[in-house]
């Protein structure tokens, strides 16, 4: 190859495909697709099951969201582990002990956190 | 003798933490402004004369970078606003009448403007001497928004906006000539900066000499800035009214000849005019609005209001005669005008209404406060024998010899001391002479802690009245010839 | 030492309080206040010896500095947690009555425990260097924040109070976290020390989505500052937040912001291809703030929100210093001005918080005849009152001073006049209050106890205020 491709263009291929797909299939159904005659019921994406819009305000517990956030929370953090263990093996002749140290404060405080939420009763289902 | 001249600041202010502390407010502030008077008639007749100049020195770093120290001392000039300050203090002191909320406060206030004016007269540093300024400006607004009558909130509102916008436009003024100073010489030191005139280093515009008019103007209500005042001390309690009135009022005009005088020669030449402007519009309107005065608390307020144009006068005749006739007028005006509100506050307390309609015929069961109103009238009417006459003379003097400008004013002011012998007369007659209203067939003669408190002010009135050589060679030493 | 470890002890001070209150069994929280704030204490004295800057080329070089700006402001910070944990105890009352909790003393010991975290966020902040650790700690500071205004969960003005906070909190970020990629984009780099040679380095087509990124990151700024037009959640947020936080959120908060844009602006005062556009935007915008700030408190009758815009007229006084960052004197200036406004702010907040407990209520009028219901605390506020609006031999006097003389020496005669007025107006609304306290009857008669923490701060702050308008020279010499 005389010049390699350049970067962008996989990105344009990228979002060509992408909306040629929902292009293709959106036009194919039209075309293709037996249009019946439409009612409400019928309009609504999923025919069966639940219903997608539910009534204006259901009940739930207020400890699901607190579980959720949580969770969330960790994972997040726990992400931030990932960029740290890519580098690792790079920084390791240099600052072996201090970027250990880091990743151990990290955690440690991550833990207090834990330690926090646990006897707090966040996670405590049955309260 | 520099530690008495640190002592006269600090003993008020020591008095009001005792106060605070619980002492009996009476007696405590009392004792502290007598001792006070004494230290200043030590320094007073302790300054050496021959020698001139500025003496008992003091001085703190405070920020020696910008070259702002607080630097404390006195000469002549320096010494006479000191004694009148200390003058009137003892006699507010000794007229104050035990009020029934915040009395500690109430004395808390007075030797507060007291500690305030001394340090502002005995600051060698501009920025003191406004602070200290400051220090009794609040109190002030305080007590008259506190104990005033009538409507106090409105007056002491209108005073503060005025003084207090007045007091920052004298900031600017003063920074704005801090910054003009070439770097390098940079000072606030009154005395440096008198050598940097001299030596001519110094050439502040005439734009600050503008700032620093209309700030001191506004702090001795100068015709148009003025409408605070009448109000201010009609409603005020008169303690606080005699310490305004009497002392603190004459900072503007004391800066104005410590500051303005030395340090912007030309610019005071350039704008003469207009303040010869603003001198006829002191004496001439004011002396007609005063005329028209129903109530003799506002009589009183606007007629030293119309007396601090004849100071101007004297200030704006830019001649050794008038400005020491201006400086003798200071301490007349400062001492007469305390004696008449003093008395106003007499009547008050005992008729409890002021206006000319419904008062009369009192000198018949009250003959002493007759009497000694009498003498604060003659006196501030400038007749003969008090101090206030020496002073208006001198600055008649100074005037027509400042040449052909000032002839127009001088007849003005000439003209004015008829206009305040008639309303002054006509309120002595209202008041004291005429029918006997039947409501006060037995008003009570004034007592005597107060009669030797208006003693006290109109004794120094005479002897320099008689001799004002006493006042005028003191404060001569820190004139420029 | 360098200024990394204190903010670690305060972190470390902070999880160990934490542990220990949610494992210990004692229901009395007040102990956590007290031993916070003598930690705290303790990483105040750790500061004064002396600092040097993390070694150059070290990791945390390229993040941290410590030089005079930060350590100053990392002991006005510390000292200004201090005065929050200091208040906490004496709120705990106040906090009962809006936090049901299912055990005693629930809920209660975070209130004192989450400031540690804010004041680690804001020490990061001001000796922060680099963008991304400007907008990490940012982010430690002011999600603490969200939660310390909505404290009072069952009182609709603090859950008004924290939702308008987040909202606009969150929208700030954007604004920064958007400015700074634009800044990183067109330069390469997120580091303030680096940026003045690397914008010498770009082409002239750059410099316009430069000052783009820029503009974005003052528009941030100006949230946190509360600058006009940024300032409009300032009121709102203030009046809902629990007092002790109101008056925290107005010293350390804005400070840690001041002292970002100081470092910002320091960054590209100099530069010719942006100097031009960034004083006159920096000087409309004190402009704007001073009159807004003023003019906009006159009518206020609820203490809260004019000590509110009052905090947003100050901003506008310092941003006049700010706006003079040529001369040597505006930083000294500015952290004079801090060090007086934190003695002032947290001394009416502190008064504030007594009376309204003891009133019901946080208008204007509680405070009749406070002088004879309680001389300390009325001669408390009338010592604050008069320092914020500048009268001399208080620290605000100074404060004031300093900062117009800065101005005229830069030349921004406009903003002086401007200035004038502004401060006529102060005199207007700070009297109002001190009008109330003397001049209008009480409602009640009764006395107003202050509880002994309360008036050790009370004394500490006032004697401070005139220490520092009478002898202002240390502070200035810690600047410079």
């Amino acid at each position: 190859m005389e010049h390699s491709l350049d970067p962008y263009a996989s990105l344009l291929i990228h979002i060509v495909s992408g909306v040629g797909f929902a292009l293709t299939t959106w036009v194919g159904s039209l075309l293709l697709g037996r249009v019946g005659r439409a009612t409400g019921v019928k309009n609504v994406p999923y025919e069966c099951g639940m219903l997608p819009e539910p009534g204006p305000q259901p009940r739930f517990s207020v400890k699901f969201y607190l579980v959720a956030m949580l969770f969330i929370l960790f994972d997040i953090e726990i992400v931030f582990l990932y960029p740290w263990s890519v580098v690792y093996r790079e920084y390791l002749q240099q600052y072996g002990v201090e970027i250990l140290g880091v990743l151990a404060t990290f955690t440690a405080i991550l833990f207090a956190g834990y330690l926090y939420a646990i006897r707090k009763g966040a996670l405590d289902w049955s309260k | 003798m520099s530690l008495l001249l640190i002592l006269t600041i600090v003993l008020p202010l020591a008095a009001s933490l005792l106060i605070m502390a619980g002492a009996d407010p009476r007696r405590t502030s009392l004792v502290a402004a007598v001792v006070n008077l004494a230290f200043s008639l030590v320094l007073f007749f302790g300054y050496d004369r021959t020698a001139g100049g500025w003496q008992f020195l003091s001085e703190w770093k405070i920020l020696p970078k910008l070259g702002i120290n607080m630097t404390l001392g006195a000469d002549g000039l320096t010494l006479v606003m000191i004694l009148l300050a200390t003058l009137v203090t003892v006699s507010a002191l000794w007229v104050a009448p035990k009020v029934e909320k915040y009395n500690g406060l109430y004395h808390v206030s007075l030797l507060f403007i007291s500690a305030g004016v001394i340090g502002a007269f005995a600051s060698l540093d501009v920025l003191f001497l406004y602070s200290f300024h400051e220090l009794a400006l609040i109190p002030t607004f305080l007590m008259i928004g506190i104990w005033g009558t009538g409507d106090r909130q409105a007056a002491a509102w209108k005073a503060t906006i005025y003084l207090g916008l007045g007091s920052f436009v004298l900031l600017i003024g003063l920074i704005a000539l801090y910054i003009s100073i070439p770097s390098g010489h940079r000072t606030l030191d009154l005395r440096e900066l008198d050598q940097l005139a001299t030596s001519g280093v110094l050439h502040p515009s005439a734009l600050i000499y503008l700032l620093l008019l209309v700030g001191f103007g506004s702090l001795v209500s100068l015709f148009p800035l003025h409408s605070w005042a009448p109000g201010a001390y009609a409603c005020a309690p008169p303690p606080a009214a005699m310490l305004h009135a009497g002392v603190l009022k004459k900072f503007g005009l004391y800066g104005l000849i410590r500051i303005a005088l030395p340090l912007f020669p030309e610019a005071m030449h350039e704008l003469n005019g207009l303040l010869l402007l603003l001198v006829v519009g002191n004496i001439l309107y004011i002396g007609y609005v005063t005329v028209s005065q129903k109530r003799l608390d506002w009589t009183i307020g606007y007629s030293s209001v119309m007396h601090m144009g004849y100071i101007f006068l004297g200030l704006a005749s830019l001649n050794m005669i008038g400005v020491s006739g201006a400086a003798l007028l200071m301490f007349a005006h400062g001492l007469s005008v305390a004696a008449a509100f003093a008395l106003c506050g007499e009547i008050r307390r005992r008729t409890g209404t002021l206006e000319y309609s419904e008062l009369g015929g009192i000198a018949r069961t009250a003959p002493v406060l007759a009497l000694l109103f009498g003498f604060a009238t003659m006196a501030s009417l400038g007749l003969p024998g008090f101090a206030n006459f020496a002073g208006e003379v001198l600055v008649f003097f100074g005037a027509t010899a400042a040449g052909s400008v000032m002839v127009i004013p001088v007849i003005v002011a000439v003209w004015g001391v008829v206009i305040s012998a008639i309303y002054m007369l006509r309120a002595y007659r209202n008041v004291f002479w005429g029918p006997v209203v039947q409501r006060w067939e037995s008003v009570a003669d004034i007592a005597s802690g107060a009669k030797w408190a208006v003693i006290l002010l109109l004794l120094p009135l005479m002897i320099a009245g008689f001799y004002p050589q006493f006042i005028l060679k003191m404060a001569g030493t820190a004139l420029p010839h | 030492m360098n200024t990394l470890y204190l903010e670690i002890a305060v972190v470390v001070l902070g999880i160990i309080l934490l542990m220990v209150e949610s494992y210990s069994a004692s229901a009395n929280k007040a102990r956590l206040a007290w031993i916070g704030a003598i930690g705290l204490f303790g990483v105040l004295l750790l500061s004064f010896i002396p600092q040097h800057a993390p070694a150059p080329g070290s990791p945390a070089a390229a993040f941290i500095t410590s030089d005079l700006l930060s350590v100053f402001f990392v002991r006005l910070i510390l000292a200004a947690t201090i005065v929050f944990l200091l208040t906490v105890p004496s709120f705990f009352p106040a906090l009962r009555i809006s936090l049901p909790a299912e055990r005693e003393g629930g809920g209660l010991g975070e209130f004192a425990i989450l400031p540690i975290f804010v004041c680690a966020g804001l020490m990061w902040m001001v000796s922060a260097v680099d963008f991304i650790m400007i907008f990490v700690s940012l982010e430690l500071a002011t999600i603490t924040l969200y939660i310390l205004a909505t404290y009072l969960r069952q009182n609709t003005a603090s859950l008004e109070s924290g939702t308008k906070f987040l909202i606009l909190g969150a929208l700030s970020t954007g604004f920064i976290v958007y400015g700074i990629s634009w800044l990183f984009g067109t330069t390469g780099t997120t580091n303030l020390l680096a940026l003045p040679s690397a914008i010498a380095a770009l082409p002239e087509a750059a410099v316009t989505p430069l000052l783009f990124g820029i503009g974005m990151i003052l528009v941030a700024l100006s949230f946190k500052i509360s600058a006009f037009p940024f300032q409009f959640w300032v009121p709102d947020v203030y009046q809902g937040a629990p007092t002790p936080v109101t008056s925290y959120l107005s010293v350390a908060s804005k400070a840690a912001g001041f002292v970002v844009l100081i470092r910002l602006l320091g960054a590209l005062w100099a530069i010719p291809a942006v100097s031009h556009q960034i004083h006159a935007v920096i000087t409309l915008l004190a402009a704007l703030t001073l009159i807004f700030g003023n003019f906009a408190a006159i009518p206020q009758t609820n203490m809260k929100r004019l000590l509110g815009y009052s905090s947003v007229a100050h901003a506008g006084y310092l941003l006049m210093a700010v706006a003079s960052l040529s001369s040597k004197m505006a930083v000294p200036a500015i952290g004079f001005y801090f060090a007086g406004y934190l003695a002032m702010t947290m001394l009416s907040f502190v008064v504030l918080q007594v009376v309204s407990e003891a009133t019901g209520g946080d208008e204007i009028s509680r405070f009749n005849g406070l002088g004879r219901r309680s001389p300390l605390l009325a001669g408390a506020m009338l010592l604050a009152a008069a320092s914020l609006a500048g009268i001399p031999f208080t620290a605000g006097f100074i404060g004031k001073l300093l900062v117009f003389e800065v101005a005229l020496k830069q030349g921004h005669y406009g903003l002086v006049a401007l200035g004038c007025v502004t401060v006529a107006a102060g005199f207007y609304y700070y009297f109002k209050v001190i009008r109330a306290m003397y001049w209008q009857q009480p409602a009640e008669e009764t006395s107003i106890a202050v509880p002994g923490a309360l008036r050790f701060l009370i004394a500490v702050l006032g004697a401070a205020i005139i220490a520092f308008g009478v002898y202002p020279a240390p502070i200035l010499a810690a600047l410079r």
